[in-house]
């Protein structure tokens, strides 16, 4: 198959919305471009062990089974013309349609394309607290990446700490895989988390396959006579070369109280309090964005099509906003029969019937990812986690006394982004990713939290691959 | 520590790491090499304080090392998103 000089259709992301639209734009005639960092099609939420690797019983648990059926639709798609283990560093716009600029193994690897959907997925959300730049301190989807992909445990004695039901799963998975889960630790009540259940209890007999896969891995991780303790969270990380121990504090619903609640000894803590929709590119591209009021970070807004603020970039999933992987499918449904209608393929009448169902099974699954959103919310919480002796720009080694330094010596605080020259704060390769939320939340003290301003390249590249 | 039960990997291989022997299996990502070899710290910081990787999909940045592979000028890359390759060789910006 030859490349058309102009695709159809650009997708940034082979998670579940970029499977789902694909499969929509291709079935209508669109020729399609898919980019994605990881080699291979699936996302984080499915992220394959690489080729080369057999895996038997690979995700095969309740909770991955729609989007399971989704990636094997996707991966028969011949049609698409696949760009694994590339990196989007930016987007154009030109009077027909998008320049993507790409970088890929090979070097550079763009395109060009009439619209663009960006499916970029989320991250773990940073949490700055002392010891968390100490090896072994990772996020907790990175511990599930590396058992899903590459069939590796990062560590032997492994502590979970947040606020989000994801941990019992990877504390779950990583137990099966042979490590030693040593704790899992809610800083909210149990009490709290199921009166938010029972306060709808609607919503959750309708969702009951992702509360039942949460209940079971509760259930085995309890049978093993794992820990898993409500109303603690960690107070510090501790060791050099890498992670030794980590000390707990007690939580009560106003935030950590400060008193110790013991020590444990782990090499890996994985932080586990939510997660932020991946927004740098529509950032950068000039999409409007607004914050997250439930998760944090910047969900970028949309119309009922999933159409972006610039014309022919459409955005779904958890870019629009973290509501996990069931929402991510509807919405990339979505956008797809919102791209075949702007291109001329579908009738308003054959889009909207075609949307019905994707469109009423959305609107029940953001019911329960709200509710999850409502039990698993860090906003008491991580906060209070950090000192100012504590890194909170992991690339440029900045503190969050250095920062409440230079916001008092410049006579008051202005954005981030005028924080950003004076400290360097958010100036590294990460681009702020790592350090804009608690940027914000330290600027937020005295009122007047804005973000970083979002530049090309949104992703690390050597110049020589740029000229 | 490698996940045995169930899982067949690539054909084994070495890379170095600093001048050192590390052994590999294809298709592993050059951050699950080097962890499993006990390095988890890829860099030392300003503070001289070594870091490792935090996101292990390509945001954090964090596992940044320099990779050269036979007849390629050296590369800065993600550990996390790279693929390890025979001949490979990495060094990290540890100052110990």
């Amino acid at each position: 198959m030859t490349e058309p000089s102009v695709f159809d259709l650009a997708i940034v992301g082979g998670g579940p919305a970029g499977q789902a639209a694909a499969e929509i734009a291709i079935a209508n005639g669109l020729s399609v471009v898919m980019f994605d960092e990881q080699q291979r099609l699936g996302g984080q939420i499915l992220r394959q062990p690489p080729v080369g690797f057999a895996v038997a019983r690979w995700m095969q648990g309740r909770a991955y089974r729609g989007v399971a059926a989704q990636l094997a639709r996707a991966t028969a798609l011949t049609a698409i013309d696949w760009r694994g283990g590339t990196s989007v560093l930016g987007l154009f716009k030109r009077a027909d349609g998008f320049d993507i600029v790409a970088n890929g193994p090979a070097g550079p690897a763009s395109a060009v394309a009439t619209r663009v959907l960006i499916a970029a997925g989320c991250y773990d959300m940073p949490v700055a607290l002392p010891g968390w730049t100490t090896p072994g301190v990772m996020g907790a989807g990175a511990v599930q990446a590396f058992i899903k992909s590459q069939q590796f445990l990062p560590g032997r004695r492994f502590v979970l700490a947040g606020t989000h039901p994801l941990q019992l799963l990877v504390a779950d998975q990583v137990r099966r895989g042979g490590g030693t889960v040593v704790a899992v630790i809610f800083a909210q009540s149990a009490a709290a988390a199921v009166a938010r259940v029972l306060a709808d209890p609607l919503t959750a007999v309708l969702n009951a396959s992702t509360l039942a896969s949460a209940a079971v891995s509760f259930a085995r991780l309890r049978w093993a006579g794992v820990s898993v303790r409500f109303g603690t969270t960690v107070a510090r990380a501790e060791g050099r070369a890498r992670l030794s121990s980590v000390t707990l504090q007690n939580c009560v619903a106003s935030g950590p109280t400060g008193r110790t609640a013991g020590v444990l000894n782990c090499d890996t803590l994985a932080l586990c309090f939510g997660f932020l929709p991946q927004a740098d590119l529509p950032r950068a591209t000039g999409c409007t964005v607004e914050r997250d009021p439930a998760t944090g970070g910047w969900a970028t807004t949309h119309d009922a099509w999933l159409r972006s603020s610039i014309v022919g970039l459409f955005v779904a999933g958890e870019t629009t906003g973290v509501a996990g992987a069931d929402c991510a499918l509807e919405e990339g449904r979505i956008a797809g029969l919102g791209i075949a209608l702007d291109a001329g393929r579908l009738t308003v009448a054959q889009a909207d019937a075609a949307a019905r169902a994707p469109r009423a099974r959305l609107a029940r699954r953001r019911k329960f990812a709200a509710m999850l959103a409502d039990i698993a919310s860090p906003a008491a919480i991580v906060p209070q986690l950090i000192d100012d002796t504590t890194i909170v720009c992991r690339c440029e080694d900045v503190t969050r006394g250095q920062l409440r330094a230079a916001m008092a010596s410049r006579g008051g605080p202005g954005g981030a982004s005028s924080l950003k020259l004076v400290t360097r704060a958010g100036m590294g390769l990460c681009q702020g990713r790592s350090c804009e939320q608690a940027v914000m939340t330290i600027l937020g003290e005295t009122g007047r939290p804005a973000g970083f301003t979002a530049r090309f390249p949104v992703r690390p590249v050597a110049v020589a691959d740029l000229i | 520590m490698r996940i045995e039960d169930s899982v067949t990997r690539g054909p084994g291989l070495d890379i170095l790491v600093d001048g050192r022997v590390v052994p590999a299996f294809g298709g592993e990502t050059l951050a699950t090499t080097l962890i499993a070899a006990g390095i988890s710290a890829f860099r030392d910081d300003s503070r001289d304080r070594p870091r490792g990787l935090f996101c292990n999909m390509g945001t954090c940045c964090e596992c940044f090392v320099r990779v050269t592979v036979p007849g390629r000028a050296a590369r800065d890359v993600r550990a996390c998103l790279t693929l390890v390759a025979a001949g490979m060789a990495v060094e990290l910006a540890r100052h110990d």
